[in-house]
């Protein structure tokens, strides 16, 4: 019917256009991080969008400051640390959530729920104190801690929601062949787990990296300063220049990471964020 | 290879009890069915078996060594499940392989009993494939491939064609009853398909409500019923049930009485309550005007259901003055009302007997049991059939 193709294409084309206003929205200021990050020290005032020429000199300056690869290499480590640990956690906790009777397993989950929407900023002040006095003050471990607590639960309650949809009898048919408890989880269970193991990593790692609050207030040095603090601490070349340039450069140096990341396993994100939403 | 032994097994889940006190011996190489109704406990024990659920109370042997304590890897026993539970992230070949590969076989061995398993089940041409791929018929044989590559020393079979439509699951039936004969493994096998309990099965025990009623050969169940449940459990149709009355050398049902020799009315014992008459459909007759033995009466032919080798009819019988039967509900068998119940004949189908016909039947006393309708016990046999 011609009403039903032209009501089709309307709807479309109102989805088409809402979804191009979100991504322009969404990407103009990256768009601009990236042209200043591309504008040469000169140009950096002139308020043109596209750069009048482009250039790599802040890329080049960013690489050659030490205080960024050591910051570089801080982020990259703690936050895969963190991801390795909170995912590895939260796969065991998930599954012992889901596949074991025992008391409180609801409570359980309420609890990391709870400590997943506690506001970070209310303990910052105490665990400056604390990790200053045990030692763990601008050290990787000291991130690598607080970042562990406040993703275990969103890995937990993604995985819980996702072993839940694994059929029981997979567990017990491993079992019969021969498996070990263990071994039923590492053969059959966890493959299975794959992409809401992948969201949780993503969303971990995603935290772990852009976290500026705990990289700024529990790091003092480039022992353990991540990117998102370090470059709060950039300079310019000289006590008059605006370091605007090398921000721009090093903000887009540390994105590229993650939308790679997410462009490789978007599809997997999509099927683990919506496991447990929809019987399948 | 081996014999399993249950002495009282019990299995108490909180607050219920889901198996109580089984207790048989399922002989070596026996084909063994547990039937009944769902949440009659069978795969319950089944699972005790295997040694996913623990046991309460009582002891499992296998071939005289105790197995309670055993972890299921360790009792070497293949099951295939009502799901199938194919690991669905791994090839037709490596589902059957995982249990060998568990097991540590060597890479030629482990290839040469999958080529085995994969030619007696006709999988060649899809070992490469995931389950995802597979038909339903498929995915039921891989499941099998999977519980034969080792060579296990019993097969547990929990409902495995349930999920299949009609056509496949006779197909599959006799597959799996082939595979029994050939490979001669003890197999306990579990279903709620009565008809699958007496096609396939050696033996038989028949669950109700975590009890075991009676165990024997399909023939016995049919023929020599111990209880009521069973009675009505086993054969399809159902055996007809009216309820009954003793009188002198006699036997009362709605639609008149039936002369019982002395010798055999004893046999009932003293049992004063009321009685359920119970007879199979074949046991009723069409019988013409002259013929007067036993016992017959005119009923119309309300529904008759034709199918080539087999004559159904069905025909109502006023219950007048009957009390109402206690039947088990859980027996789904609720033909009629308080006031008529519906009986069904199997008759030769060279009668030709259309709707809304008159036709005389009759019933001989030899055919009909009787049970208590109380306790639901058989009084017709003579004093306790024990087969284990």
């Amino acid at each position: 019917m011609a009403g039903g193709a032209d009501h089709g294409r309307t709807e479309r084309w109102v989805w088409g256009a809402g979804s191009v206003v979100v991504i322009v929205y969404a990407l103009i200021p990256v768009a601009w991080i990236l042209s200043l990050s591309l504008k040469r020290s000169a140009d950096l005032g002139d308020n043109r969008f596209f750069p009048q020429l482009v250039s790599l000199e802040h890329y080049a300056a960013v690489f050659q400051d030490p205080q960024f690869s050591a910051a570089l290499w801080n982020s990259i480590g703690i936050a895969g640390i963190s991801t390795l640990a909170a995912v590895l956690l939260g796969m065991l906790a998930a599954y012992a959530i889901v596949r074991l009777e025992f008391p409180g397993r609801r409570l359980i989950l309420a609890a990391a729920l709870s400590i997943a929407m506690f506001p970070p900023v209310s303990i910052i002040g105490p665990l400056f104190n604390i990790w200053r006095t045990v030692g763990l003050y601008d050290t990787w471990a000291g991130l690598i801690l607080p970042y562990i607590t406040f993703t275990l639960p969103l890995a937990i309650w993604i995985l819980s929601a996702f072993f839940r949809e694994i059929p029981w009898d997979l567990d017990k048919a491993a079992r019969v062949d021969g498996a070990t408890p263990l071994k039923a989880f590492v053969f059959v269970i966890a493959p299975l787990a794959a992409p809401a193991v992948f969201t949780a990593a993503i969303l971990v790692f995603m935290f772990a990296w852009n976290d500026f609050l705990f990289a700024i207030s529990l790091t003092s040095t480039n022992d353990a300063r991540t990117v998102p603090a370090a470059i709060a601490f950039f300079t310019g070349s000289s006590r008059f220049q605006q370091p605007t340039g090398a921000i721009a450069a090093a903000s887009v140096v540390v994105t590229l990471p993650i939308i790679i990341m997410v462009l490789i396993f978007q599809r997997r994100i999509v099927a683990g964020l919506t496991a447990g939403a929809v019987k399948g | 290879m081996s014999e399993i032994e249950l002495r009282n097994v019990s299995k108490r889940f909180t607050g219920a009890t889901a198996v109580k006190r089984a207790n048989f011996t399922i002989r070596d190489g026996e084909f063994f069915i547990l039937v009944g109704p769902s949440g009659c406990g069978k795969s319950t024990l089944l699972n005790m078996i295997v040694g996913l659920e623990d046991v309460s109370e009582g002891e499992i042997r296998i071939d005289g060594q105790r197995v309670n304590e055993l972890d299921p890897k360790d009792r070497n026993m293949a099951m295939v499940f009502q799901s199938y539970a194919l690991y669905p992230h791994m090839s037709v070949r490596d589902n059957i392989a995982f249990p060998l590969k568990l097991a540590k076989l060597s890479k030629p061995e482990i290839d040469r009993r999958v080529a085995r398993a994969a030619q007696i089940l006709e999988l060649d041409a899809y070992l490469d494939r995931k389950p995802r791929a597979l038909s339903g018929g498929q995915r039921q044989r891989v499941a099998m491939g999977r519980a034969i590559v080792r060579e296990p020393s019993a097969f547990l079979l929990d409902e495995p064609l349930s999920n299949l439509d009609a056509k496949l699951r006779v197909q599959m039936r006799t597959e799996i009853a082939r595979l029994h004969n050939r490979l001669g493994t003890t197999t306990v096998y579990v279903t709620h398909d009565q008809t699958e309990a007496m096609t396939l099965g050696d033996r038989i025990a028949v669950l109700r409500k975590g009890e075991v009623l009676q165990i024997g050969t399909p023939r016995a169940l049919y023929e020599r019923p111990r209880n009521l449940f069973v009675a009505g459990f086993i054969g399809s149709p159902a055996m007809n049930f009216l309820p009954a009355r003793r009188a002198e050398g006699r036997l009362e049902l709605p639609p008149g009485a039936l002369e019982i020799p002395a010798h055999n009315a004893k046999q009932w014992g003293t049992a004063q309550g009321p009685l359920i008459a119970g007879f199979r459909p074949e046991h009723l007759r069409v019988i013409g005007e002259r013929d007067v033995s036993g016992l017959c009466f005119a009923a119309r032919a309300e529904v008759v259901e034709w199918l080539g080798a087999d004559l159904f009819v069905y025909f109502d019988v006023a219950l007048k003055g009957f009390g109402e039967m206690g039947l088990p509900d859980d027996l789904d068998i609720q033909r009629g009302d308080t006031a008529r119940h519906t009986l069904v004949a199997r008759i030769d189908p060279a009668h030709a007997v259309n709707e809304g016909d008159s036709v005389r039947v009759g019933l001989d006393w030899r055919d009909v049991q009787v049970f208590d309708a109380a306790s639901g016990e058989n009084l017709t046999l003579s004093n306790a059939v024990n087969e284990h």
